[in-house]
This record gives structure tokens, C-alpha cells and sequence, in this order.
């Protein structure tokens, strides 16, 4: 089953495509047989002894036996240790409510923040932007937030976002910002310097040196999904560098 | 009876656009000849507490006409794409959630019940939602002297004398939901649902073709 | 949310657009006559006109009646729900009765057929179908671009009898419009300090105030409204009324233009709608010439299938079974069920076991009426007849 997936890898699928994971149809008698393993990620799953897709998009693979569907949606479902970007919504005793654009508020304790004790509560107010990941998320349970990791330290989450721009992406095109060598971060980083803080949920937020370079860098990263990467580095160019005078239009 | 010629039996050309709507999470337009539906999708969303249920998602369909409010037509129309579509999504994965398919029918040339399924599909799948398999609508009309029509236009589907629309699923090309009009016989029935088998390979290349197109620039 | 508004007087919009500048409008047509879809920017929105022989309102023997409908399709938004009359919906549409009926831009008179009795009702159903702001501004280039755009079929009155030519018979006639009002969106920013037209849906969110102007090419004001309750000075109401006969003027054109090729199109014969403007360098459209299927298979499959499914024949089913014969106890009386084989053997041996048994149980159950005194406090009686197993309790 492992040589038909990693057949397919790279290649579009669609629901209803399956993979036969039964046993190898010969059996070495003499060999030691190692039972092989496979992680499935989003978008495959198992029923019998079928591995199943179950959203359209291209089948990822990593070593050693990792393999998911990459897709393009909207709609973000919490995942455990994503790292997000939420609004607070509300408060409610010791908990805050956030908003991470799944289909239901998140919750977000105030001692979840390092340094935070029942003396010394953090500075929160409805409204703000919080950067948290989450340590309780599956579809049975209301999902939890926390800006602290295991050794209760920040870790760059918290509250953040003065004076910048937070606006929403294609969830695809998160996870190609975030991959470890993203081709459009480095473009980004050649175009112009800026700050930027993406939440896998399919929010980002963005911090230049002016607010025009903001909203161009903006609306370049809401185009880039149905761009190619010459595409881009041409269209950056032109709004940015060659033509920032004039009226620049994506 | 026996006469069944086919002739006839193409489908007309179609087309499709998904992700045109920048609010709904998945939409899409199938267009079927001058038959065209728009599809929009919201979900997995926060649910109303008195529609919430405690194992799967909440699946609504509405289904708004041209022209004034929608009316019984529509509303067996709903039922029929919802059950389709709750039998492919696989609903369990989001308990306690809703998601709302809206279809808005933009112009009705014949076939109109195919066209929604298949918009409601490619809106689906581009809201990413897991789904189990594919589906596809395929209308056949049999006219007076027994032929028998695929995807017929509105004038068709006046002169005919049943009309009968399947939803396909993709992995076994089962039927997942019938619905008919008029009198045919059970022959005529088989070879329909044989015809509509086979004309749904077609709209499956054609969803296949679809998604390659779309993903053609992150390959 | 975040609307940057630099020292001075330089405003900067979310899509880089200038202060007075519309979002890119783009006007095309259904198959059939009265069609409409308007793209302003992301906002979609799409008008149908349709028509209906009715008696006329009372008061008014010899008009025709317009009526508006604005669905807040669940498509749009998610805070739209549908068949429900949100305050919304109703601002909407009484602002574009206000534009359409009231600025009396189409002859209603020439709607009636005959005075009293029968006049033509014009239905506009108006079907926003993405929520990206400024809905009013597109449903209005809707609902008076299908209005332009609609052909009513023709009638003739003969005494008492009335006759609707189909189109095939005599040809549809137009609606008559005198001018073509059109409604331009301002929205007011920190109590009036900053203006800007055609507010998209961020920007709405953040808006003081909202003032619509909807005014005809010839510079007429046909209804102004202005909402979210802030101070407008003359002078800005002024600039604004300015700023919409320029914009009008420029819509006005787009559609007339757009109004003019749909036509050329259908005298060329060529074919329109929806599905023939449909974007075709788009990587997330494709289309499919029309399509042959292959049936060489079909018929064989079908017999198949048929076959396999046919109600097994007589001979074969006797092998196992006797043949059932329905009885007939009475004539006129039908009944299945009696003088049948009864095919559920495996529940009679599990009934003969379950009186095998039954020899055993009484004196299970006596331990067990016993056992129970004992846990409550009240006391039991047990009754003696075998047939009634009811334990009564006393208070």
C-alpha cells in the first residue's frame, strides 16, 4: 500500500479515492518482516482495511511513511498545538472567550499567560488580537487555548498587535507561508522588511514601515493563492518598488 | 414496449467556477447547457442550540427559486439534494456544528435537479469538507416513443413522458437517490440508471479535471 | 476594522482604492429577458424581473403596480437567514422602492390592459448573493438594468376578452423608462471628518453614518437618505450630491453599453447568459464541450440487471418451499398469512426452549417476591393469583 500511495504523491485526489492496505500479496517466508507504519494526516482516513480521501487536493509525503492531502478551504477546524490568532470575544470569570474562526469559541483561562497568578492577572480586554495554541482541541470538547508552553514560558504568544493589519487568508496558503522554506516568505523578505505573524487558523497579521506598504504586502498575500511564484515576484515589484508614487491596484 | 431506441444520449456541454464567492467557505456555479446553479457553503459553523445535535453536523439545505419565495417544489428539492449530500459528507467528524448548502438557481433550462447536485458537490468538496465519495446528479427523460433523453433541455422535459434524476456516487456508481416523474417500465428504469452510470464517469473526469486545473499552480 | 487614516488628509482604503473610487462594476445577463447580475467588487448580486396580469389597487384603476422584493439569501452572509424579515431587508427595500416607484421612472399607465380590472404587476426579486458591502448601490444597478433589460409579452384587449401573445406569436415589448435612477453609497467616518464612496464590507463595519443618494443622469435627485444618525453639514450633503451625478453618469453609460452588446448579441443570435459569461482564463473554472456517452454497454447491462432481478419462476422455488397458495375462507375475503409454511423455524425451537425452561422457573420467581419485602419498609403483599404478578405496595 505504501508503494501505491507513494505513487500518487504530488498528485491530485479526490474523495472516494481509496488505497488497499491489506498485507502484501507475497509473503517472504525467510525475511524478517518489519511491520511498517503510516501516519495518516488531514484528509486520509481509515475504514477497514481501506485507506480513504476524503477531501480533494494534492497528497503530501514526508519520510518516513507520513502522508496527508493538501487543500485549499476556508474554514478552519481546531487542531491540538496549532498556534493561532484570535479575538477576544468576551469575558466570563476566569475565563476569556476567543474567536479562532472554527465553529466554536475557544476558551482561554487568564492563567494561561506567563507569569500570570490569581494576584496578578494579565491585561486583557475584549477586542484584542491573541496569539495562543492550543492544548485541548477535538471534535467532542469545547476547544482551549493557552499563551504559555509546557515550561510555562511565552514563547512569543500572548497579546500582540499595535498599529498593525490583521486580515484573512486561504488556509493553503497559511501552510505554505509557515513551511519551513517558504518560497513566498523569502520573496516577501527581498521585496520589503516587515513584520508578520500568521496563525495556521488562516489569520495574519501584518506590520510595515508605513501603512501602504502594509496594505500592498496585504492584498499581494490575499492574490497569491492563484498566482504563480514569477507571477508574484513581478506583481510585488511593480506595486512596491518600481511604481510606489503612483496608484498600484491588484 | 420493448422500442427503446438510444440515440440521444449525450449531456450537454457544462462548466463550472468554484471559490467564486468571497464570503461562503466553499461555493461554486455548475452550468448544464444554459442550465445554471450557484452553490454556497458555510460549516463547520457555530449551531443554533435548538437545531444542535450531539453526534454529527446539522446539515441544511435551502434552495431559493427566481423568482418569489420558495415553495413545496423547492422544498422536496431540498430534501432530496439533502439527503444526497448527508450520505457522501461524513458528518460525524463535526459534531455539534452546522453547515448551511445554499443553492440559488439562476437560470432553470431542464435538468435543473441534476444541476443542483452537482454544484452542491463541487461546492462541497471546495469547502474542504470530508466527504466519503463524490456524487453527481444525471436527469434522463423518456419520451413518447420510448427514447430515451440524458440532461434535456426544458422544452424536452415538457414532451416527455417520465423523467427520472439519479444521484451517482463516485466510488462504486451506486445510486444514492432517485427521484421520477411519470410512467415507464422497469426496463426502461435499468437502462436509464445503466445510462446515467455511465454518463457520470463523465462528470467525474470532469470534477477530477476540475480540481487538477485548480491546484495546477501548487503542484 | 482597521481603517489607517494618515495626518492629513490622504486617505488610505483596504484595496488601494482612492476616496471617490468604485470598485470594479461588472453588468451582465441571463438567458432570458429581465436577467441581471451586477459584480461591484467581491458583492454579487443578481435582479430578476417577472410580470403577472392582476386587478389593479383600487385607488389607482389605471396603473400598473411595482413591487420589490430584496432576498437576503443565506448565501451572502451567514447573519442572513432565510424567509425571515430582518431590519435590514427592510431598509433595503424601502430604499429601493423609493428609487424605482416613487422617482416614477416607468410608466406604469402603460402597464394597464384594462382600466379597472386588469393592468400588468412588475415583480423585481432581487437576490444578493455575496455580501461584500454597499448592497444597495448593486441592487439598484440591478433591479433598473433588468428593468430595461425586460420585455413583457404583448396583449390585446377585444371587448371583454383578453389575449397574452406568446413570444413566438408577436414580439415581447420593453417596459417604458422615462430615466434610470441610481443610488451611490457615502459612507461618514469620526462624526463626518471622512468620507468615502462605496464602502466595502470592512469598512461599513466601521462606519458613523451612511448617506444614499439616488439621483438619474439628467442631475435629478430622486430620494437622499441618511442613516446612523450623524450631523451633516449643507455643504457636505452638496459635495456628495456632486461627487453621485459624476458617478451616476459613468454608471449610467456602463449600462447602457452593457445593455446595448447584450442586445446585438441576441439579434446576432449568439448565445448569452450566465453560463456563456462565464470566465474562461480563471484556474478555478473549466468547462466541457457537450459530450457523447458511450452506450455501447448499456442495453446489456440493463437486460442484466433485469434478469438477475426477475421474480424467481415457479420450478425453482418449489425446491425448497411449497408453492403458497392464498386461501380464500370466504368469498370476497383475501388473506395471506394462514396455510403458509411459516419461514421463521428458528423462532419456534427458541419458543419450545423457553417452555422447557419455563418448568423451572417458578420457584426463581418466589425467591425473587420473597427477596423484595425485605428492601422496602412498607409493606408488600404478594398476591396469590398465579395470573397477576403485581406487587402492591401500601402506604
Amino acid at each position: 500500500m505504501i508503494s501505491a500511495l507513494k505513487d500518487k504523491v504530488g498528485q491530485i485526489l479526490v474523495p472516494g479515492d481509496e488505497f488497499c492496505c491489506g498485507a502484501e500479496d507475497t509473503i517472504s517466508l525467510t525475511a524478517h518482516v518489519q511491520p511498517e507504519k503510516v501516519v495518516c494526516g488531514p484528509g486520509l482516513m481509515r475504514s477497514a482495511d481501506r485507506l480513504q480521501v476524503c477531501k480533494s487536493g494534492v497528497l503530501r509525503h514526508k519520510e518516513p511513511n507520513m502522508f496527508w492531502m493538501d487543500s485549499q478551504q476556508k474554514r478552519y477546524v481546531p487542531t491540538k498545538g496549532d498556534a493561532v490568532i484570535g479575538i477576544v470575544t468576551s469575558k466570563s470569570g476566569d475565563i476569556f472567550k476567543v474567536d479562532v474562526g472554527g465553529s466554536e469559541q475557544a476558551s482561554l483561562s487568564y492563567l494561561a499567560f506567563e507569569g500570570a497568578t490569581k494576584r496578578n492577572r494579565p491585561n486583557v480586554q475584549v477586542g484584542d488580537l491573541v496569539f495562543a495554541h492550543f492544548i485541548v482541541a477535538n471534535k467532542d470538547m469545547e476547544p482551549e487555548l493557552a499563551c504559555i508552553d509546557g515550561s510555562g514560558r511565552a514563547n512569543g504568544m500572548g497579546i500582540f498587535g499595535e498599529g498593525g493589519l490583521l486580515f484573512t487568508v486561504s488556509l493553503g496558503l497559511v501552510r505554505r507561508l509557515l513551511a519551513p522554506h517558504s518560497e513566498i516568505r523569502s520573496d516577501l523578505q527581498q521585496l520589503v522588511p516587515c513584520e508578520l505573524l500568521v496563525g495556521i487558523n488562516g489569520r495574519v497579521w501584518l506590520k510595515s514601515s508605513s501603512t501602504q506598504r502594509t496594505l500592498i504586502i496585504a492584498n499581494l498575500l490575499q492574490c497569491c493563492d492563484t498566482m504563480t511564484a514569477p507571477q508574484r515576484r513581478t506583481g510585488g515589484r511593480s506595486a512596491l518598488i518600481d511604481c510606489p508614487s503612483q496608484r498600484w491596484r491588484m | 414496449m420493448e422500442v427503446c431506441g438510444i440515440s440521444n444520449v449525450t449531456l450537454r456541454d457544462f462548466s463550472c467556477e468554484q471559490s467564486l464567492l468571497s464570503r461562503p467557505d466553499g461555493s461554486s456555479s455548475f452550468m448544464q447547457g444554459d442550465t445554471s446553479v450557484l452553490a454556497g457553503v458555510y460549516g463547520p459553523a457555530e449551531v443554533k442550540v435548538s437545531k444542535e445535535i450531539y453526534d454529527r453536523a446539522t446539515l441544511e439545505v435551502l434552495i431559493q427559486p427566481k423568482v418569489g419565495l420558495p415553495s413545496v417544489k423547492e422544498r422536496s428539492q431540498e430534501q432530496n439534494v439533502r439527503e444526497t449530500c448527508e450520505a457522501s459528507l461524513l458528518l460525524s467528524l463535526h459534531p455539534r456544528s452546522s453547515l448551511t448548502l445554499v443553492l440559488q438557481v439562476l437560470h432553470d433550462d431542464g435538468s435543473l435537479l441534476s444541476c443542483f447536485l452537482n454544484a452542491a458537490c463541487m461546492a462541497l468538496m471546495d469547502a474542504g469538507l470530508p466527504m466519503s465519495c463524490l456524487f453527481c446528479g444525471v436527469t434522463c427523460a423518456i419520451a413518447v416513443d420510448g427514447e430515451i433523453i440524458t440532461d434535456p433541455t426544458a422544452a424536452q422535459e415538457k414532451e416527455c413522458r417520465a423523467l427520472l434524476t439519479f444521484a451517482i456516487d463516485s466510488k462504486k456508481c451506486r445510486v444514492m437517490m432517485s427521484s421520477t416523474k411519470g410512467s415507464f417500465s422497469v426496463q426502461e428504469l435499468q437502462q436509464c440508471i445503466a445510462i446515467s452510470q455511465k454518463a457520470s464517469e463523465k462528470i467525474f473526469q470532469f470534477y477530477r479535471d476540475s480540481v487538477q486545473r485548480r491546484y495546477s499552480k501548487n503542484l | 476594522m482597521q481603517i489607517e487614516i494618515s495626518p492629513n488628509v490622504f486617505v488610505q482604503r483596504l484595496d488601494g482604492r482612492q476616496t471617490y473610487d468604485y470598485r470594479r462594476i461588472k453588468v451582465s445577463f441571463g438567458a432570458d429577458y429581465g436577467c441581471c447580475f451586477v459584480e461591484l467588487g467581491e458583492t454579487r448580486v443578481m435582479a430578476q424581473v417577472s410580470c403577472e396580469l392582476v386587478a389593479p389597487k383600487e385607488s389607482r384603476p389605471n396603473e400598473g403596480i411595482l413591487f420589490f422584493n430584496i432576498e437576503l439569501s443565506p448565501m451572502a452572509s451567514p447573519a442572513f437567514e432565510a424567509g425571515r424579515q430582518s431590519e435590514l431587508s427592510v431598509k433595503l427595500n424601502r430604499q429601493l422602492e423609493r428609487c424605482l416607484r416613487n422617482s416614477k421612472c416607468i410608466d406604469t399607465e402603460s402597464l394597464c390592459v384594462v382600466s379597472g380590472e386588469k393592468v400588468w404587476q412588475i415583480r423585481v426579486d432581487v437576490h444578493l448573493l455575496n455580501h461584500d458591502g454597499n448592497l444597495m448601490d448593486a441592487a439598484s444597478i440591478a433591479a433598473i438594468t433588468a428593468l430595461s433589460h425586460f420585455r413583457r409579452p404583448d396583449v390585446s384587449s377585444v371587448g371583454e376578452e383578453i389575449t397574452v401573445f406568446s413570444p413566438e406569436e408577436r414580439d415581447p415589448i420593453p417596459l417604458c423608462i422615462y430615466h434610470m435612477p441610481i443610488s451611490v453609497s457615502f459612507s461618514f467616518f469620526q462624526q463626518g471628518t471622512y468620507l468615502l464612496v462605496d464602502p466595502c464590507e470592512r469598512e461599513e463595519r466601521v462606519m458613523d453614518g451612511l448617506l444614499m443618494i439616488a439621483m438619474n443622469k439628467h442631475r435629478e435627485i430622486c430620494s437622499i437618505q441618511s442613516s446612523g444618525g450623524i450631523m451633516l453639514l449643507k455643504e457636505q450633503v452638496m459635495r456628495c450630491s456632486k461627487i453621485a451625478s459624476v458617478k451616476v453618469s459613468e454608471i449610467n453609460e456602463l449600462i447602457s453599453k452593457a445593455l446595448e452588446n447584450d442586445k446585438r448579441a441576441r439579434k446576432a443570435g449568439e448565445r448569452c447568459g450566465y453560463a456563456a459569461s462565464l470566465p474562461r482564463g480563471r484556474i478555478t473554472a473549466l468547462k466541457m464541450d457537450e459530450t457523447l456517452v458511450d452506450m455501447t454497454t448499456v442495453m446489456d447491462t440493463a437486460k442484466e440487471i433485469i434478469q438477475e432481478a426477475a421474480v424467481p419462476s415457479e420450478p425453482s422455488s418449489a425446491k425448497h418451499t411449497r408453492a403458497a397458495s392464498p386461501v380464500v375462507p370466504a368469498p370476497g375475503v383475501g388473506q395471506v398469512g394462514l396455510g403458509l409454511e411459516n419461514s421463521w423455524g428458528l423462532e419456534e425451537d427458541v419458543d419450545e426452549e423457553d417452555e422447557g425452561k419455563g418448568e423451572e422457573e417458578p420457584q426463581m420467581e418466589e425467591q425473587h417476591h420473597e427477596r423484595k419485602p425485605r428492601r422496602g419498609v412498607d409493606v408488600v403483599e404478594i398476591s396469590d393469583s398465579e395470573e397477576e404478578e403485581v406487587v402492591i405496595l401500601h402506604p
